[in-house]
């Protein structure tokens, strides 16, 4: 089974978040709790509907991701943008995703 | 420009404290997060990959400078100071809280501004010319009918929950600036023998993942006619269009699947019901609409002349960017002119709020207070007095905004892309930036001439790529993006939709390919006037094939 | 549990009309609200009136048009929140086929499509979302008073235009 996180966005300002161990929701990738075998996977799905009826997150997803030189990688381009934020200089002072992290 | 009396005022405040209670609902989860869905859609609140993304109106892309200082203190205070303008005249914030929404839109209300309709099944921003009001070739101004029809749609309590969107756009001149074929409904205003106002009547046309060129089925509907005749159209269009599928649910797939001639039976007998009664527009109305965007009093200016021709001599940077970004005017001692928001290897149509406050600064002091979006992510400001070009041109030059290459191959559009937006396969934005800076010199520009190069992430085609003379389709392939091109798509009076040439290429080879396009249609045109649409259109898609893909077996044997 | 509003007398207690199912009959002092084509048959095979029916998105006002007289009650659906066909259907109800009887809303009424119900002619609306009970138990309404185009509902002249209205 592929290795997997929950992702989801905030209600209030729409950041793209992931679950981590502590059962919180952090911006920050690399902090998710991965779900290696189905009943982790069933669980954190529970935690993310649980967490929906409570009005905190919204848009929630379960996706596939790998084990690259000790980092968390998603498996889709998408999951990898959402992740590390545009992958252009689009405003000062924020940081152009990672092309390597990036790229396929 | 249209001016906001109490009756508006009331109800944009009373819509935004509405928007306020529906936010307050869906966060205490009193209000669904599907029945939320439509309501924040209906005030232009989108999700997107990282975050919201709030789309604000610009009617008909008309702003005064009030308004755009607004949308930079909005990019300041709210997001992370920058906008993006749309393909239809829009302006788009990428990171508002959902939190703060409704005070932004209490702050746009102030400017008389707002956000109302710019997504969700329901009637649209209606767009048109950003010449508009100043063209050398309008036969009228199209804004009033936008007004009207903008007046008209919003909150229309028939239709709120369409099928699907409905876009609407307006041209008042032949020479078809505001791509009215690819709407939904697309009106083009002129004149009958006895001098009459009316409009051409088009429908059914949309880009997406099912090009349509619209279809035009009455030649004159007179100006009294058009809220009846535009009511027949969406009522028949609001029991009738596909539900069942989000991507066959637009009036074009109505139209395709009853029938051009059967649909607008069934719209001409709801209009004889509705003809003559309540929604006739009353001449006095539509003149007092119009009032308002009657022309600033020009002063004569004739030494702008002269010093215009003393100052292209002196300096051919201005030379250049006269040449390409200045367009006449009814006027003849004035111009429009063109804000290129693509800077070579720049995010096409973006903007930050220093440049929103140096444009509103500069279309203050020389623009009669006026400034214009267009439909393919540039700034116009319409009425520019010759005698003042060159120091607008020193002030927009100092804001980056003074890159001559209106229409260039490096005037492209692109879509927001897998950078930012849940719908989409694969990027735009970077590649335009690859192209863009390949193609970036003055000199390669002007060689190659008028060329518009289009690109979508995804079949959704935001990025209009079915109107692109070269067009940029991005889908996702295995995991990868893939860029398919279509050639010979135009979104003006002679619309036609891109064909496609051949199997898709990786991002590291696009900008290669269109090299090798650029110099098979070097290679082969009749003269350095011969656009690369012309010659496409004159030789066909096989020479572009060829040198791409190599001649097929058969001629090569 | 759906109660039945009306805008001039709030929620009624002993609402008479009744949609069928296998399990619910119309007894006495109950009015069926029968499916389009049953009660065309009915419509056909009998002199009848106060009759009530009720409508799916698809089907075609129209088709009421010659019994119009008899009907005491049409129910217009709204399955889902986003299928705004049922407006559509009201207008025409009301401008086409001359429908004066009882106009009823049906299935997923939710609060914030109420002020679009009302403009669009519907006097009687099945509620069953918990919010929007709790809301109009409370008189309180949503919607903006100022109207930018005419409807169904007679409203005073908005100012100004001709197109507008206000109510």
């Amino acid at each position: 089974m592929t290795a997997k996180v929950l992702t989801a966005n905030r209600l209030t300002d729409g950041i793209a978040v992931w679950l981590d161990a502590a059962g919180n929701w952090s911006e920050d990738l690399q902090s998710a709790l991965v779900a290696r075998h189905a009943e982790a996977v069933a669980s954190i799905e529970e935690i993310g509907k649980r967490d929906f009826a409570a009005n905190k997150v919204v848009d929630l997803a379960v996706i596939d991701v790998q084990d690259v030189d000790g980092r968390i990688w998603p498996v889709r381009v998408r999951e990898r943008i959402r992740a590390a934020g545009p992958t252009i200089a689009y405003a000062p002072g924020y940081k152009i995703a990672d092309p390597d992290f990036i790229a396929s | 420009m249209y001016r906001y009396d109490e009756f508006d005022r009331d109800f944009v405040n009373a819509r935004v404290e509405e928007f306020r209670d529906q936010v307050a609902r869906r966060m205490s989860g009193e209000l669904a997060d599907d029945a939320f869905k439509p309501l924040r859609l209906m005030n232009g609140v989108y999700l997107q990959l990282h975050a919201y993304m709030l789309r604000v109106a610009i009617p008909y892309g008309t702003m005064n400078s009030r308004q755009v200082r607004m949308l930079a203190h909005i990019a300041r205070r709210y997001d992370r100071g920058y906008g993006h303008f749309t393909t239809r005249q829009n302006i788009q914030f990428n990171w508002p809280a959902l939190s703060d929404i409704p005070d932004i839109l209490a702050e746009l209300a102030t400017v008389e501004m707002h956000a109302i309709q710019t997504s969700g099944n329901c009637i649209r921003n209606v767009t048109s010319d950003q010449f508009a009001g100043a063209a050398i070739d309008e036969v009228a101004d199209p804004r009033p009918y936008a007004e009207i029809l903008r007046q008209w749609s919003t909150v229309h309590p028939e239709f709120s929950f369409l099928p699907r969107k409905f876009k609407i756009a307006i041209t008042g001149a032949e020479h078809d600036r505001a791509a009215i074929q690819f709407h939904d409904i697309g009106l083009h205003l002129k004149k009958n023998d006895k001098g009459e106002l009316g409009f051409g009547f088009y429908i059914g046309g949309g880009q997406g993942r099912t090009p349509f060129v619209a279809k035009k089925i009455h030649d004159f509907v007179p100006e009294a006619d058009l809220l009846a005749y535009t009511t027949a159209v969406l009522r028949v269009y609001n029991l009738y269009g596909r539900r069942d599928n989000k991507y066959k649910a637009r009036i074009k797939i109505l139209v395709h699947e009853t029938g051009v001639e059967e649909l607008t039976r069934q719209i001409d007998e709801e209009f004889a019901r509705l003809k003559g009664g309540e929604l006739t527009l009353p001449e006095a109305d539509i003149k007092a609409i119009a009032e308002y965007f009657k022309a600033p009093v020009f002063l004569e200016r004739p030494e702008g002349w002269e010093s215009l021709a003393r100052w292209k001599k002196a300096d051919e940077g201005f030379a250049r960017w006269v040449e390409r970004n200045v367009h006449p005017h009814k006027n003849p001692d004035y111009a429009s002119i063109t804000i290129s928001l693509k800077p070579i290897g720049g995010i096409p149509g973006d903007a930050t709020d220093a440049q929103m406050d140096a444009v509103a600064d500069i279309a203050e002091e020389y623009g009669f207070d006026e400034v214009r979006v267009t439909h393919e992510q540039n700034l116009v400001l319409p009425h520019v007095a010759l005698a003042d070009l060159e120091p607008v041109y020193r002030a927009l030059t100092a804001a980056g905004l003074a890159t001559a290459n209106a229409g260039f191959i490096t005037d492209i559009i692109a879509c927001p892309g897998l950078d930012y937006c849940a719908l989409a396969n694969a990027r735009s934005i970077p590649l335009s930036q690859e192209i863009s800076t390949r193609f970036g010199s003055p000199e390669r520009q002007a060689e190659i001439g008028d060329l518009k190069i289009k690109i979508s992430g995804c079949i959704n085609a935001c990025g209009h790529h079915h109107a692109g003379h070269i067009g940029l389709l991005g889908v996702e392939k295995k995991g990868t993006e893939l860029y398919q091109i279509t050639l010979g798509g135009s979104a003006d009076e002679h619309s036609s939709i891109g064909e496609i040439i051949g199997r898709g290429f990786e991002p590291e080879k696009v900008t290669d390919a269109i090299e090798t396009l650029i110099e098979t249609y070097l290679g082969l045109r009749l003269k350095p006037e011969e656009t690369f649409l012309e010659a496409y259109r004159r030789v066909g898609p096989k020479p572009f094939k060829d040198a791409l893909y190599g001649a097929s077996p058969a001629e090569a044997a | 549990m759906t109660r039945i509003w009306t805008e001039k007398g709030g929620f009624a207690a002993n609402d008479p009309y009744v949609i069928e199912t296998e399990e619910r009959q119309a007894g006495e002092g109950e009015i069926a609200l029968l499916p389009l084509e049953d009660f065309l048959t009915k419509a056909a095979e009998s002199n009848d009136a106060n009759l009530a029916v009720v409508l799916k998105p698809a089907d075609d006002v129209r088709r009421l048009e010659p019994f119009i007289g008899r009907i005491a009650l049409v129910a217009v659906t709204f399955p889902a929140f986003n299928d705004g066909r049922g407006f559509s259907q009201a207008v025409w109800l009301r401008e086409k086929v001359g429908f004066t009887g009882s106009l009823r809303a049906v299935g997923d009424v939710l609060l914030d499509l109420i002020p679009h119900m009302l403009r669009t002619g519907f006097d009687s609306l099945a509620i069953t979302n918990p919010v929007a009970i709790a809301r109009l138990e409370a008189g309180n309404l949503p919607g903006i008073a100022e109207h930018y185009q005419p409807s169904v509902k007679p409203a005073a002249a908005g100012a100004a235009y001709s197109w507008r209205r206000r109510g």
